[in-house]
């Protein structure tokens, strides 16, 4: 059997054995080394041990325990736990009120933080309860979290844009800038959406009742605003500031934020042994359980590369008819498909340098197709059946949430995501002014 | 019965105890990294060794962690179509998933020790003058890991037969990789 | 007699690479590794393929060692100061702080017992090691501020790794590891008050110039730098002559055509840097050149006293480099100070 074949068995067989149930690192493993050995024998396999050590041992990655360590230690020291009541206090008559509040709070995280699993796990963990308990629609709420988390991924600073100028060939501060409004713009479309929502469907975006509005006095509230907004507004301040404040590299930001985690509790006096403790635990099963999937994907993705997976997609390639605005968009149509199956960084590495040849010789503007396909990639964490987004919220999300409502819940946002390509396809000012007005 | 549920719980608590201790590395990396930022920034000053320590203490998080989180959250999976189905197809896919992820681990092992062996060889340390030495040990986590992901995943394939025969629920069944308690 | 048709078997290699896909000169461009695979292919007839697989791609930047060495994969593009952690006197198959220049480095390794040493060092790790590329001098790289004296080292957050950074760090700089595409933000933010990166060219691809005005270029840390090529033994014997000489004739053409298009690169990034984009070059200070060297003979000094094999790479480079300074002290010295500027054009 050809190893073009064998590829796209192992993507069906992958696709076949994840949606029966069977747990995705498995599955991951299983694929992989099947028709992987079928393919080429053994011999690739050794590699498995060195791909592993690459993972451990990626310094980028360090932020993912540090960010999930300060959701945590705010969850368990029950610092922030209000937050969403507050925000839904707030927002007075506003339906859907509470739902631009994850979109807000994403954006901020976002800003702090390139990794989208920890603002997931973040949000998750501080916000779903409360909506839940206001009535919103699980759907929604989860949508809503899932596609606000992945905002990190467009908002500097940015993993993908970092890996993306490596392999483009382009200054990582022009294409941070560049995608500066496309992610505000994204961000300000999940808004517009949640609003609709609750003008047009009340019942999935609730506010809070207005006698127990009435009963919070004026003063009252602004008090529990200082009290639970201030601490996951100070630490925002603290790995924002200091990477803008020159006291830390991106990654090393996340341990401001995770220090500063402990010192919030302290202050709010919630801080003990215990919750330390617990915050620990917590955090090596939410960070360990990720990566033993990125582990297991290792198998995976040498087999798909051992099959010649990426002359598959140049295979493909050879049936798009001409023109460069063709080929942009066979190039997004390969993305967001490769998205259901493999994760960013591998999707990155198979079809960029395919496409990039192309790109160069038609003299397209390489930092406008950067962030197209930055803003493409987000879907990647959104789709089913292998997406981070929905792994993470699936692991901090209470039990009376439906793995449904999450899967379901984010298909929306995918469309918008999808919307968001479009304008900025179609007016690339959208990404390319700002660098050239800030000279970057 | 009682004897397999017995050595199941031996092997859980050799996963626990290293899960748990090995989770307070979560806490150091916070202070090493913390420390390395505010030592540079307020006194200029920051040692090689140190910078490197912060991705070294990775392998520890990972790699001992990995068997505590699925033995304490069980495995991440799309539930939808296997929540609906009968105990005894649910207990199957448990024990063919776990031995399953058994011949993983040990083939992982297998495959991992020669390269620890490379490196142990050759007494492999930074290439950065002024970095840790003994980096071997660092990448011995690995099939250390994978050996502690062989024991949990023989408890939890043994726990999976019992409930297969006596129909007690599985974990599976009572904590789908979410928090115990509920909102 | 009747002529012995020979067995024309095809042999596909995997070649990995420490560095990133679309990389240029390391991975792609003229007398790049793409270049070399491409040379190979066209030269044998198609009876070697090698197909590169850029870092990431099969295994992580800096595994090519170990999967070479075991024959999993049979080449790998690198540099061999990544290995100086498993045997330290590779460094010296790179780069060495106040060392040889291009022409130096290659006439060692070529016609000065270099090669040969390089392959006794590898041999262990059954690895046939080669030249397959030069970056030519490297720049001192980026500050924030001028450097006048010593004492502006002294508390110098800078991103620089391997021996130069051991270097700068017994003159008081605070040595600051970060992976490629976190040195902008850090230098632009200040995290960090300089970088080192590589010359004009890669330089400008990383846009540091937006980020620190001051751009020294004294490249007493990396006055050359060796791409290499490392072979897995057992399949480099199992090629037949003819292949063999073929990878290396490409190698060393790959050597010169590297080398030369880093040149005519940097010409053109540094002129556009200083014209258009307001950066400020300029060599060190003298008296801080000299503390760097003290520096390094102490550095080096340390590391021939640990390590016989270490010894022996170090009198061989350096006994070379004594011969070779008085030859390069009379003819390209004199080229660069007395020749260089004479003639004017009418
Ligand atoms: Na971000
Ligand atoms: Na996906």
């Amino acid at each position: 059997m050809s190893n073009e074949i064998l590829a796209i068995l192992c993507l069906v067989s992958f696709f076949v054995l994840l949606t029966a149930g069977i747990p995705v690192a498995l599955t991951l493993a299983v694929t992989g080394f099947f028709f992987g050995y079928l393919g080429f024998g053994d011999t690739l396999f050794q590699l498995l041990p060195a791909r592993i050590f690459g993972v451990t041992g990626n310094y980028t990655m360090i932020a993912i325990p540090l960010f999930v360590f300060m959701g945590m230690m705010l969850e368990k020291s029950r610092v922030a736990e209000e937050l969403m009541d507050v925000i839904g206090h707030l927002s007075g008559n506003l339906r859907g009120g509470m739902g631009v509040g994850i979109i807000v709070v994403g954006v901020l995280m976002g800003a702090t933080t390139g990794i989208v699993g920890a603002t997931v796990v973040t949000l998750g963990l501080l916000t779903l309860p409360a909506l839940l308990r206001r009535g919103y629609d699980p759907k929604l709420a989860c949508g809503a979290i899932c596609a606000s988390g992945s905002l990190g991924q467009i908002i500097p600073p940015s993993l993908v844009l970092i890996l993306l100028g490596d392999i483009l060939g382009q200054s990582v501060g022009t294409l941070f800038a560049a995608a500066m409004l496309p992610g505000l713009l994204l961000a300000g479309i999940y808004i517009l959406y949640i609003l609709m929502i609750g003008w047009l469907q009340p019942h999935r975006a609730p506010t809070v009742p207005l006698e127990e509005r009435d009963a919070l006095a004026r003063k009252d509230l602004w008090i529990k605003v200082l009290k639970v907004g201030l601490p996951p507004i100070g630490l925002i301040v603290a790995v924002l500031g200091s990477i803008i404040g020159g006291i830390a590299a991106p990654t090393e930001a996340a341990s401001m934020g995770a220090l500063g985690s402990i010192l919030v509790a302290a202050i709010s006096r919630r801080f003990s042994l215990k919750v330390l403790r617990d915050t620990v635990l917590a955090t090596a099963k939410t960070t360990a359980g990720m990566f033993f999937i990125l582990i297991c994907s290792q198998v995976f993705s040498l087999a798909f590369r051992g099959l010649q997976g990426e002359q598959l997609v140049h295979d493909l390639f050879e049936l798009v008819p001409g023109g460069i605005n063709a080929d942009i968009w066979f190039m997004m149509l390969i993305i967001f498909v490769l998205g259901f199956f493999i994760e960013w960084i591998e999707i990155s590495y198979i079809a960029v340098p395919l496409f990039l040849p192309i790109l160069q010789n038609a003299g397209v503007d390489l930092v406008w197709v950067a962030v197209l396909i930055a803003l493409n990639l987000q879907s990647s964490f959104l789709t089913p059946p292998f997406g981070w987004s929905l792994f993470f919220l699936r692991g901090v999300a209470p039990k009376s949430v439906a793995t449904t409502d999450i899967y379901r819940g984010v298909i929306p946002f995918i469309f918008l995501q999808g919307v968001s390509l479009m304008l900025v396809f179609f007016y690339p000012k959208v990404a390319t002014w700002l660098p050239k007005a800030i000279g970057w | 019965m009682g004897a397999l549920l017995t050595l199941a719980g031996v092997l859980d608590r050799v996963v626990e105890r290293v899960g748990r201790a090995s989770a307070w590395t979560n806490f150091v990396l916070v202070v090493v990294m913390a420390s390395n930022v505010l030592l540079r920034y307020a006194f200029n000053t920051g040692a090689v060794w140190a910078q490197e320590l912060e991705w070294h203490l990775m392998s520890p998080i990972i790699l001992l962690g990995m068997s505590y989180a699925i033995q304490q959250e069980g495995h991440v999976r799309v539930d939808f179509i296997f929540a609906r189905f009968p105990h005894g197809v649910k207990a199957s896919i448990e024990i063919v998933t776990h031995l399953l992820v058994l011949a993983m681990a040990v083939i992982l092992v297998l495959l991992s020790i020669g390269y620890v062996g490379q490196s142990f060889a050759v007494g492999e340390g930074s290439p950065d003058p002024g970095g840790l030495p003994f980096r071997w040990v660092l990448k011995a986590f690995i099939p250390l890991g994978f050996a502690l992901l062989a024991i949990q995943s023989s408890a939890a394939a043994l726990r999976a037969m019992v409930s297969l025969a006596t129909g007690t629920p599985l974990q599976a069944e009572i904590a789908p990789h979410g928090q115990e308690e509920a909102i | 007699a009747p002529a012995i048709a020979r067995a024309e078997k095809t042999y596909n290699w995997k070649m990995t690479n420490a560095y990133g896909p679309g990389s240029p000169f390391y991975v792609t461009g003229p007398g790049s590794p793409a270049d070399f695979a491409r040379m190979v292919r066209e030269m044998s007839g198609g009876r070697l393929n090698i197909q590169q697989f850029a870092a990431g791609e099969l295994i992580p930047a800096l595994e090519g060692f170990d999967a070479v060495s075991k024959g999993t994969v049979e080449m790998n593009i690198g540099n061999a100061y990544f290995w100086a952690g498993k045997t330290f006197a590779a460094q010296y198959f790179t780069t060495v702080p106040f060392g040889l220049n291009f022409q130096g480095m290659t006439s060692w390794l070529y016609h000065g017992g270099g090669q040969k040493l390089w392959e006794e060092l590898y041999a262990p790790f059954d690895l046939v090691p080669m030249s397959v590329g030069n970056t030519g001098i490297q720049m001192t790289g980026w500050f924030r501020k001028p450097i006048n004296t010593v004492d502006d080292l002294k508390g110098l957050k800078m991103r620089i790794a391997g021996l130069a950074g051991k270097v700068y760090a017994t003159l008081g700089v605070d040595v600051k590891l970060l992976p490629g595409g976190e040195i902008f933000p850090a230098l632009e933010r200040g995290v960090i008050d300089a970088a080192e990166f590589v010359g004009p060219y890669q330089d400008r691809r990383l846009g540091l110039q937006k980020a620190a005005k001051y751009y020294y270029t004294t490249g007493w840390h990396e006055p050359e730098n060796v791409t290499e090529l490392i072979v897995n033994r057992k399949a480099w014997e199992s090629l037949p002559a003819d292949l063999q000489a073929i990878v290396r004739a490409a190698a060393s053409a790959c050597t010169i055509i590297s080398q030369s298009w880093c040149e005519a690169t940097n010409a053109e990034a540094l002129n556009d840097l200083v014209t258009n984009q307001g950066v400020i070059a300029q060599p060190l200070p003298d008296a801080l050149v000299d503390k760097l060297a003290e520096a390094t003979s102490q550095v080096l000094s340390d590391a021939v006293a640990k390590d016989p094999m270490v010894k022996k790479v170090h009198d061989s480079y350096f006994n070379f480099k004594a011969t070779h300074d008085k030859w390069s002290g009379i003819s390209e010295a004199v080229y660069q100070n007395q020749l260089r500027n004479r003639l004017k054009l009418t």
